[in-house]
């Protein structure tokens, strides 16, 4: 039987609500649980209101917990917003003064403290749809643990006290987690969680996990940190970039291996320079990436434009969030898919990818630089907000190649391609030979030309952003410029060959079976409806597929991954006589356009949320059934 | 040992005739020659415009980018190998107008490589409009009742914002010139040199003979290139006289002597170990 909890801790910023949250995920994790933890916060350092919202289960879980379960009312707006919304069995943790703790109704609350405005009332407490609620002087208990500061330990300490946590588990996590700070701080944090633990008395949530220390090959990783995991496996080695939410979790998580691995972070002093720093890496052989939002997107497409015409690898991270302009700077959203694979003038081939987890990010980012060294394209792999800083429990995912593949061509390579030059008889150690024979730009029949490194031998490497020749001068030449797009495009059917299909999963009575084609034409009139959607939407979607077929409606799930370049025909043939619901998180349906561009499907109806928060299976649930009727 | 004729180019030059840029790239390639750089051993970056074009009409490893982005391009090859020799061909509007985020920036993080801004206080490329460096009221076609904005000083800019080797040269001064190129190639950190050009085609104020009436040499006049606050009041002298010369010199750490992990090697060099980073998550 899965037990599956949400816990909603809600504050002001700066009160430590992220810290509770991660605090709760590590001891859940410490036992074998399954963590899903959002962080909702508003554009400030101070203040406003922000919430964890923490999803706990004895099973696997891909998607948000909506409803709470358990609220943890750090400041009277928690409650004021939360409190005619919660479900009755739920449990609200206050913080406020009471002798008597579970019941709203019992007492006068003669004691609460008023020097401190956060403090619950029970003005505030008024109207709330749940009646267990257990009041915790937090900052009373704080003061008297040894300091203020210690308040969100002290709530922490309420919590597992509810989830019935041992206290034992809590303690080990709270020794391990501040050792480096020393006996004081530690002792400190124990005496507050322990007067939090005390404070709920005997109180308990209705539903209980298992609580036994369990080790398993398991960890609690956001996207971001995927992301620049992924680079670090990749061999990327320069991360130059500029600050902007929600993308500098990116580099962020690389920096604490600066000094175990060669690795340089550099903060640019805008993102053209950040882009134009990564190709110049690049170019001198270096695997580097960057990392923005939209708006920094914006001022890289030049960059990306210059990337493509010099054939230079470059990775470029996206985490998306809502726009036009500064928009939401800390909220979610999809909305650049089309923006990114038109981005830049002209045409040229690119990568696009959209992993759906922290697991796939990992592999996505391994995957674009690949790819980019061996097409010499960019590549940009798409998060958001809600993908790049949930904090998710995954399976082990770090596979670390012995060795990356570089695709650099070298002089020994050229004494080869020389010897096999029939018409030429030149030997190779000829000095003058090098650079003769050498052409940066060669057409060949996939588009793809021997990339060498400037300064390594004798080979001179050109490189402009004019249109050139095949040795890399500018040439205004008519069919020179016919032959170069040709040459660049022409990478495009090998780059399509590149694209993992969408990943289809099927629901057969209670089993589900993933798929990434379908010409299993049994399984595709089983599911008469697909919700489809790309990139971190995977989670809510498969989820709100089984809360469906529980429901009985027959449905299953088209999720994109790998989107550009599109191979159409065989997307084409994973869609056919689907009736596809595009879920998305942009107000124009981007991806279901772009199906339709590519492949003439045309789908059925769209799922869109464009409110900035993420998708909970249940809001994909209501409108799915809305449309289906 | 190297010779000028080494950096020659087959590749159809497309100055106008009489363009200071020929002697720029005649200075250059005597410098290089006499330090014995090789045109393999060499990467010039530039941008966008005239002289963004240098590196096209001579031999080289070359990346010819995007307009006023030639100094992070640069910045991103020094830090990705240090070992390289990397020169940037910039102008005045490719420096100071379009890329003056990055001028500022290339100073501040000393990245050691040598900046060559061919300075003709005009737009060539695009014929002829107002630069950075144009003077309060000059007509042009565009502005054709004057330039309304007071002109950019690079040279006390750069030496406001701490850079270590900063000069002025005049492409009508090879000797000085090719001594400049070569003390900035030889310097340790970023060092400029903005070069004062005519442009025959569009600048018809600042001509050949109009510099040639103006400038000295700070150098033949007794100038110490390590006195901060005479190079200061020197780079706001622009009038009847014009200094040039090597403005000002100081021992700098570079960037990549900055970063503790580009001190014990080039970025490039550290070989990829699997196991060893797999270890490290």
């Amino acid at each position: 039987m899965r037990t599956d909890i949400t816990v909603k801790i809600g504050g002001e910023a700066g009160q430590g609500i992220q810290t509770i949250g991660t605090l709760l995920a590590e001891v859940c994790h410490s036992a074998g649980l399954f963590t899903f933890s959002i962080d909702d916060f508003e554009s400030r350092i101070r203040g406003g209101h922000s919430f964890n919202l923490l999803r706990i289960s004895s099973e696997p879980v891909a998607a948000p917990g909506h409803i709470p379960h358990i609220l943890v009312a750090i400041d009277q707006r928690t409650m004021t917003l939360n409190k005619a919304t919660l479900p009755s069995e739920s449990l609200v943790i206050l913080n406020a003064e009471s002798e008597d703790n579970i019941s709203k109704n019992s007492d006068n609350n003669s004691n609460i403290d008023d020097s401190d405005d956060n403090t619950c009332s029970e003005e505030d407490i008024e109207g709330c749809t749940s009646s267990n609620i257990l009041k915790v002087a937090l900052n009373r208990l704080a003061k008297e643990a040894g300091g203020l500061i210690t308040a969100n330990t002290v709530a922490a300490g309420a919590i597992f006290a509810v989830l019935g946590t041992p206290f034992e588990m809590l303690e080990e996590l709270l020794i391990r987690k501040f050792k480096a700070k020393g006996e004081k701080i530690i002792n400190l944090n124990i005496t507050a969680a322990k007067k939090g633990y005390e404070a709920a008395g005997n109180v308990r949530y209705h539903k209980q996990f298992n609580w036994k220390p369990s080790k398993t090959d398991r960890i609690v990783i956001s996207g971001a940190k995927a992301a620049g995991l992924g680079a670090l496996a990749s061999d990327c080695r320069f991360f130059p970039f500029y600050p902007m939410s929600p993308a500098t979790g990116v580099i962020a998580s690389v920096v604490p291996y600066s000094g175990k691995l060669p690795i340089v972070v550099e903060q640019a002093e805008d993102e053209i320079a950040a882009v134009n720093m990564a190709i110049g890496a690049s170019f001198a052989g270096v695997r580097s990436m960057t990392s923005t939002s939209g708006g920094g997107f914006c001022l890289m497409t030049e960059g990306l434009g210059i990337a493509a015409m010099t054939e230079t690898p470059l990775v470029i991270v996206d985490s998306q969030r809502p726009g036009p302009a500064t928009g939401l700077p800390t909220r979610t959203a999809q909305p650049d898919l089309l923006f990114v694979i038109n981005a830049s003038q002209d045409d040229f081939p690119r990568f696009v990818l959209a992993p759906g987890t922290p697991a796939e990010t990992f592999e996505s980012v391994k995957k674009a630089f690949y790819l980019s060294e061996k097409y010499q394209v960019p590549a940009i792999v798409m998060l958001d907000q809600f993908l790049a800083t949930s904090q998710v429990t995954q399976q082990n995912f770090f596979k670390v190649d012995k060795d990356v593949e570089r695709f650099i061509f070298n002089e020994d390579n050229l004494k080869e391609s020389e010897s096999n030059l029939s018409n030429d008889n030149i030997k190779s150690s000829d000095k003058t030979s090098a650079y003769e024979h050498y052409k940066r730009y060669v057409i060949t029949e996939d588009g793809i030309s021997p990339r060498a490194l400037p300064c390594m031998g004798e080979i001179m490497v050109r490189a402009t952003g004019n249109e050139h020749n095949e040795k890399g001068q500018i040439s205004e030449d008519a069919a020179n410029k016919v032959n170069m797009t040709n040459k660049r495009n022409s990478k495009l059917a090998a780059m399509k060959q590149e694209m993992a299909l969408p990943e289809t999963l099927y629901f057969k009575g209670s089993e589900r079976e993933y798929s990434i084609i379908s010409s299993d034409k049994q399984s595709s009139t089983d599911n008469q409806f697909f919700l489809t959607g790309w990139g971190s939407s995977k989670g809510p979607i498969v989820e709100a597929c089984e809360i469906l077929q529980e429901k009985g409606i027959n449905i299953g799930c088209i999720i994109f991954k790998d989107i550009w370049p599109m191979n159409s025909d065989a997307v084409k043939s994973v869609l056919e006589n689907k009736k596809f619901i595009m879920v998305e998180q942009n107000s124009n349906c981007q991806m279901g356009r772009l199906i339709a561009q590519e492949t003439g499907i045309n789908y059925h109806a769209s799922i869109l949320k464009i409110d900035g928060r993420p998708f909970y299976p249940q809001y994909i649930v209501e409108k799915a059934l809305e449309i289906i009727g | 040992m190297v010779e000028p004729k080494d950096y020659d180019s087959d590749f159809e030059n497309k100055w106008c005739p009489g363009c200071g840029n020929f002697l720029i790239q005649k200075a250059m390639k005597q410098a290089f020659a006499e330090l014995d750089i090789p045109p393999k051993n060499i990467l010039f970056v530039s941008g966008i415009g005239q002289a963004g074009k240098t590196p096209h009409f001579m031999q080289g490893n070359m990346f010819h980018c995007l307009h006023g982005r030639a100094l992070p391009v640069a910045t991103g090859a020094k830090i990705a190998n240090h070992d390289l020799n990397i020169v940037v061909n910039s102008g005045d509007g490719d420096c100071y107008g379009e890329g003056g985020n990055h001028f500022l920036a290339a100073i501040r993080r000393n990245i050691d490589i040598t900046l060559l801004v061919h300075n003709n206080q005009v737009y060539g490329l695009t014929k002829g409009q107002a630069s950075p460096t144009s003077a309060l009221g000059m007509v042009t076609k565009i502005q054709n009742h004057g330039v309304t904005s007071s002109p950019f000083n690079p040279l006390a800019t750069a030496l406001g914002s701490g850079a270590g080797f900063v000069a002025r040269g005049f492409s009508g001064d090879p000797e000085q010139l090719i001594k400049l190129i070569k003390a900035a190639m030889n310097y340790r950190g970023f060092a400029m040199v903005d070069i004062l050009q005519p442009c025959v085609s569009f600048n018809k104020i600042n001509t050949n003979q109009w510099y040639k009436d103006r400038v000295y040499d700070i150098q033949s006049t007794g100038h110490d290139s390590s006195d901060l606050a005479k190079a200061i009041v020197l780079s706001l002298e622009w009038g009847d006289k014009i200094p040039t010369g090597l403005f000002y010199q100081k021992e700098s750490i570079p960037f990549h002597k900055r970063i503790g992990v580009l001190q014990a090697s080039t970025l490039i060099s550290y070989p990829f170990d699997g196991e060893k980073t797999a270890a490290c998550f």
